[in-house]
């Protein structure tokens, strides 16, 4: 889906995406920061901040940049920030995840929770991960995968497929060739509730070829 | 354009300016506060930033003066 499309979506239901998502994509984000938060001192990149519903929930002694497509969205997230008093929040920036603007090897960790699903080409996405993240540095992917049988959850991922497919996800994406990416070790892969539809992927960015090419000069 | 609104929480932390980079020439940008704006000079594009926001999107940027980096002198020549 274009990201203008996406955008346009966003704009229509950013009022009414935490009530209808918040709870749903509670199990992810906590999971992830669970994880992250028993570190310290890292600067993080969220990528698809949306509303800042996981923003009051890290470490405050983390560093957390926020990006997302949408204007409409940012600023729920902004007002958040500003209502809750998080002081933890460096910027919120709107740009287009499959090509960021930032220079390489910004961040410690890297998070993008239910992002995969929504953008144009993940495998962009998956690169401007990496390539934003510092080399031993932490990928954090949260995304929905299609059941792959009938049961409760194949249930429950009718019951909001309406509401995705407004939001343009692709329910049927694969996520071996995303990982498959030269220089990515994969620490983690956990399935989360509700019924699994969600799984969390952590991955380290091992990128031992730009070491070795570091070393060389 | 010199009415532009400064919100009170507008302002742009400089640890995010040493890692943000111009979408379209990946150089470095600069900051105009009074403005609200992250300027590329090689680009010649002004990146806004709104309620402290910067938009990071060509589509949303404002062409710079061919010679000048601030824009404005509309009268006459």
């Amino acid at each position: 889906m274009h990201i203008d499309t996406v955008r346009a979506a966003y704009r229509r239901y950013a009022g009414v995406y935490d009530l209808v998502f918040g709870k749903s994509f509670e199990a992810g984000r906590q999971q992830t920061l669970d994880r992250i938060n028993g570190r310290k001192g890292l600067r993080i990149l969220e990528v698809g901040v949306g509303t800042g519903l996981s923003l009051p929930d890290y470490n405050p002694d983390h560093t957390i940049v926020g990006i997302d497509a949408s204007e409409e969205m940012l600023n729920l997230a902004r007002e958040r920030v500003a209502k809750k008093g998080i002081r933890n929040v460096e910027s919120l920036v709107e740009m287009d995840a499959q090509k960021m603007t930032f220079e390489d090897q910004s961040f410690d960790v890297v998070v993008a929770m239910y992002v995969m699903t929504v953008v144009e080409d993940p495998q962009a996405v998956m690169n401007e991960l990496k390539r934003v993240c510092k080399p031993g540095g932490d990928i954090y992917i949260v995304n929905h995968f299609s059941a792959e049988k009938a049961g409760l959850r194949l249930k429950f991922e009718r019951m909001i497929a309406n509401f995705a497919e407004l939001l343009g996800w692709h329910a049927d994406m694969p996520m071996s060739p995303l990982l498959s990416n030269a220089g990515i070790e994969i620490v983690t892969i956990a399935k989360l509730p509700p019924f699994g539809m969600f799984t969390m992927v952590h991955c380290r960015n091992s990128d031992t070829a730009a070491e070795s090419l570091l070393q060389a000069v | 354009m010199s009415d532009t609104k400064t919100g009170s929480t507008a302002k742009v932390d400089p640890k995010l300016l040493e890692i943000l980079v111009c979408p379209l020439t990946k150089g470095p940008l600069s900051y105009d506060a009074a403005a609200q704006e992250l300027i590329s000079e090689r680009a010649g594009l002004a990146y806004p930033i709104r309620d402290g926001i910067p938009i990071m999107l060509v589509d949303e940027a404002r062409t710079l003066d061919s010679d000048n980096a601030h824009p404005a002198k509309l009268a006459g020549h």
